[in-house]
């Protein structure tokens, strides 16, 4: 027990018993992990900087009104310190009854920031104003007027591949005057998928007809096939609209399918470089690949993936970049 | 934060800041001295411009430059930065020049929160009724600026603009909904707040300006200036009977030392104090006296004052001086007793003092009194002369006489002939004094105008007035009032209404007596309001019959009181809570409940998760005397909540009523 002591450094210490008294205040106000009510055992009010200022000027007040017998400024403090003091009830107000539905994020490649959508509910009571969401700081701020369902955004810097947590974070506001803080802590058990950062000096795409680098630009001057009536999940880009206006119904091109045979993306193709730099070459390749809208295959050790194109297969192949683990 | 972005953020925000500010410094504005005004009003015009046409903050030298020669001006102004209206203009000085930097919304704030500030010192020099009008526009405007200054910090620096309009009337309507609401509770906290009985600092006496009223000295021509002020000086409520109107002579600063041009109350009479004083019982008027504060040590009083108030002195010639001077508006019990002899013996060193008269002024006076000493000897007569000759040659009573030079009296006499009571008294006191009659000069207030509705006397400083005091032996000083020799009417109907042509501009009658009348709530104002102090809150305390609550012992109770009451609601906020979410919206739900805690005393113990039918099959198998009903019940239960129109909830509620399942041991 001592060792264990022992090993801690005495500002480790410090933020563990902060930690610790935070979980355990924290523990008896039940679940916070979405979707949940912010209910009022989860709601916390305290000044904020500028309301301590605020308060030491009224202070400072009220002793210069009451030494002179000044009555009208004592007046004028007391309807201050109330309205002050209500500021509170209304901040709180502002937050209860609010539903944390859910916290998406869509995955990312390393290096850009994690965009956590965190979807908030205004059940109806009551509009809320300036409702903020932040880690440390207030990140994202959003008005709910009655019946609104809104996200707000936190941002997360990435450095690694992988999942990453979204920590816990506040959900606060100041109204209406800033000088008191309300919040609740908020503790997401919700991830973001984190893409290897894809390599900038990537070698050229592996062609399957020997390294045919000309036959790229065939690809890409696809001739149209024909027409065809649109159909959900056709991307946009191939939406005939002089088509679609004359017929007044959406068509998509239909584009000839490229007759090459599939890339393979080959780990073992790559040698002489570390794992994480292989992983950021096969990104790389499967962006180039996705958008020259190749066919391609992927091997990895452990893993291995047919040839195919398409979001789908691209989202496949880029989480099992991301996962991998050697 | 980019340039672009911290200018456009909510411009309302800035311009509410300047409202602010120039609400709470509107009262200081007006009483600043006039050359002040403008360099208080560049840094916001500067503001202004700047708001509309995007100009970044003034670097930091010329900011600096500005302070600098801000200060110097006031300080040249003042003399120094003591003093209630130099430090209060400073604060005003440099919040206006605070504007130059104020960009962020710290800066705002800051700035908004100090016009609070500033707000509250004004009442230093007013606390009257329409107060309450700058109170309520500069609260609301530094509400509705802090609620721009909020959501500017709330959404700056998003690339989306606040989605919802929360427009300026909204914002209006909810800063007012705030004070509306705490009104209550402020009202409360200042009725039950307990105050200190005595200050804790005093204030230092060269911080006051001494702004209005009489003062320590009387030159002809030297409270002309009070004539156009029609602010209240007192007000006298009197008990039983009403003084007649030429009895109504406000005794204030009394002089006995005249240098040819300035009257002055002689350093060591002021300090005499009186040997003997009127009977309490003998007094014929009695009258309670609200006192506008003037920062001098007056108390006025008619003559001659039977009581002295504590802190206060009676001086040899029955003026009531007070040992601190008069910062706030006071209240004192006064009774006069108008047939008191008035020193009828007069010691030698006093009697010197009255006819003492400086040499080598006014000789054609001294020639003519001398004429007149040796064709009427008597003293009375020789008053009787005077003031026929007053009354006789053409004299005018007038509030714009020409400028006199060395020989006031005799310039008086004999060439303009035009003037107001100081003159008439100057003149007649010198006279009097060249005639070897013993006399002084005495200033107060006459008349006033009595309010009906109220039954209170309104003294005004319109109504400053000066008179002369005459003494001989065993009859003691008796007061002749010059003035009312020539001009009959200033005595009979008030200063103000005796003049022939309007004093200024706006000076109408019925304006002035629409005052008059509105002073009445000024004088409730001041009753409950300005006048709140320790004293009257322990009485109001003794009204309620909390009689036993001191000061410390209300510090105690309010201490104990916020405790228990945190206590309180601590423990019942739960239960309140708990309460509120357990008392179903539903009313099915409800019956459902109620059905379930029968069974519960019954000793069937009912389980959340079981459904109606399992719950009755289980209910029916532990008691079996109630089987039967126990099925109906949940039978028709299903049906009003999944058939609704086959059920009828007033059926199951029929039910359940009567559903008495013995009760187990």
């Amino acid at each position: 027990m001592t060792t264990l002591a022992g090993q801690h450094q005495p500002r480790s210490i410090s933020k563990s018993i902060v930690n610790r008294i935070k979980q355990r205040v924290l523990a008896k106000r039940g679940p916070m992990t979405p979707p949940f009510e912010l209910a009022y055992r989860h709601i916390f009010v305290l000044p904020s900087k500028f309301g301590l200022g605020f308060g030491f000027m009224l202070l400072f007040m009220a002793l210069g009104a009451l030494n002179f017998n000044n009555n009208m400024a004592l007046i004028l403090v007391f309807l201050l310190g109330t309205i002050a003091q209500m500021t509170t009830l209304i901040a709180y107000r502002n937050l209860v009854g609010l539903r944390i539905d859910s916290i998406h994020a869509e995955p990312v490649f390393c290096g850009e920031p994690a965009l956590f959508r965190v979807f908030v509910t205004n059940g109806g009571e009551r509009q809320r104003f300036a409702v903020q969401a932040g880690v440390n700081e207030p990140q994202d701020c959003r008005d709910f007027p009655l019946h609104t369902s809104k996200a707000l955004q936190l941002a997360q810097p990435t450095n690694t591949r992988g999942w990453r947590e979204l920590p816990a974070f506040r959900l606060e506001t100041r109204f209406p005057l800033g000088l008191f803080k309300a919040w609740s802590w908020i503790f997401p058990q919700s991830r973001c998928l984190v893409y290897p950062r894809p390599a900038r000096k990537a070698p050229p795409l592996p062609r399957a007809g020997g390294g045919e680098s000309g036959n790229a630009h065939k690809g890409e001057g696809d001739q149209v096939h024909g027409l065809r009536k649109y159909q959900t999940g056709d991307p946009m880009q191939r939406v005939a609209w002089r088509a679609s206006a004359r017929h007044d119904e959406l068509y998509s091109l239909e584009m000839e399918k490229p007759q090459e045979e599939a890339c393979e993306l080959d780990w073992d193709s790559l040698t002489g470089c570390d794992v994480e730099t292989r992983l950021s070459i096969l990104a790389a390749w499967v962006i180039a690949a996705d958008h020259k809208q190749l066919a391609y295959s992927m091997n990895i050790p452990g893993e291995q993936v047919a040839a195919n194109s398409g979001a789908n297969h691209r989202a496949q192949c880029l989480e099992m970049l991301a996962l991998f683990k050697s | 934060m980019s340039k672009a972005g911290r200018f456009s953020l909510d411009r309302l925000g800035i311009l509410w800041m300047i409202a602010t500010l120039g609400i709470s410094m509107f009262p200081q504005l007006l009483s600043m001295p006039v050359h002040l005004v403008p360099i208080t009003l560049l840094p916001i015009a500067w503001r202004l411009l700047a708001e509309f046409r995007h100009w970044p903050p003034v670097p930091i030298i010329l900011r600096i430059i500005a302070t600098i020669i801000a200060v110097t001006a006031l300080v040249m102004t003042f003399g120094g930065l003591m003093g209630r209206s130099a430090a209060v203009s400073l604060l005003v000085l440099m919040l206006s020049l605070k504007l130059l930097e104020t960009f962020s919304v710290r800066d705002v704030r800051v700035v908004t929160s100090l016009s609070l500030f500033l707000c509250a010192t004004q009442f230093l020099f007013s606390q009257g009724i329409m107060m309450i009008i700058y109170i309520i526009a500069s609260l609301l405007s530094a509400l509705i600026s802090l609620m721009y200054a909020h959501r500017r910090e709330a959404f700056e620096g998003l690339s989306e603009a606040p989605d919802t309009g929360r427009d300026l009337f909204t914002e209006l309507s909810f800063g007012m909904r705030l004070m509306v609401l705490a009104l209550p509770i402020g009202l409360t906290l200042f009725m039950l707040f307990p105050r200190w009985s005595s200050p804790l600092w005093g204030v230092p006496e060269d911080a006051l300006d001494a702004r209005s009223g009489l003062s320590d000295s009387m030159s002809p021509g030297s409270i002309q200036g009070l004539f156009m002020d029609d602010s209240p000086a007192f007000r006298a409520t009197f008990q039983g009977s009403l003084p007649s109107r030429s009895d109504l002579y406000w005794r204030g600063p009394v002089f006995w030392d005249f240098d040819g041009t300035t009257w002055k109350a002689g350093y060591l009479i002021r300090n005499l104090l009186a040997d003997s004083k009127p009977e309490l019982k003998r007094a014929q008027f009695r009258y309670e006296i609200q006192m506008e504060p003037t920062e001098q040590r007056w108390l006025f009083t008619l003559d001659y004052p039977a009581l002295v108030p504590t802190g206060t002195r009676l001086s040899m010639d029955y003026q009531l001086i007070t040992n601190q001077p008069i910062t706030q508006l006071r209240t004192y019990a006064m009774a006069s007793d108008p047939g008191f002899r008035d020193n009828p013996d007069l010691k030698l060193p006093l009697l010197r003092a009255a006819l003492e008269l400086p040499q080598g002024f006014n000789p054609r006076t001294a020639r003519m009194i001398a004429e007149w000493r040796a064709e009427t000897p008597s003293d009375g007569a020789m008053i009787q002369r005077a003031l026929a000759y007053f009354n006789q040659q053409n004299f005018h009573y007038t509030l714009n006489p020409p400028l006199l030079s060395r020989h006031t009296v005799d310039e008086f006499l004999f060439n303009t002939r035009q003037g107001f009571c100081e003159h008439y008294a100057s003149a007649f006191t010198v006279m009097m004094r060249m005639a070897g009659i013993p006399a002084r000069i005495v200033t107060g207030y006459q008349g006033g105008w009595y309010n009906n509705l109220g039954s209170y006397i309104l003294v005004r400083q319109s109504d400053a007035h000066a008179w002369s005091e005459v003494w001989s032996k065993g009859t003691g000083w008796i007061r002749v009032d010059p003035t009312a020799a020539v001009a009959p009417e200033r005595v009979e109907q008030g200063s103000v209404d005796s003049l022939a042509q309007r004093r200024h501009m706006l000076d109408f009658a019925w304006l002035l007596h629409a005052r008059n009348t509105f002073d009445l709530l000024q004088r409730g104002w001041n009753n409950w309001v300005v006048a709140f102090d320790s004293v009257k809150q322990s009485r109001l305390f003794t009204n309620f019959g909390w009689g036993f609550f001191d000061s410390m012992k209300l510090v105690i109770a309010m201490i104990a009181g916020i405790l228990v009451a945190a206590a309180a609601s601590f423990l019942l906020m739960p239960l309140i809570l708990k309460l509120r979410s357990s008392r179903h919206q539903d009313p099915l739900v409800r019956l459902w409940q109620k059905f379930n805690r029968k069974l519960g005393k019954a000793g069937f113990t009912t389980n959340p998760s079981m459904g109606p039918r399992e719950l009755a099959t289980m209910a029916g198998g532990q008691l079996k005397y109630a089987d039967e009903g126990i099925n109906r019940i949940a039978e028709l239960y299903i049906l009003c909540r999944y058939s609704p129109t086959d059920g009828d909830p007033a059926e199951l509620a029929a039910l359940i009523k009567g559903f008495h399942p013995p009760q187990q041991s």
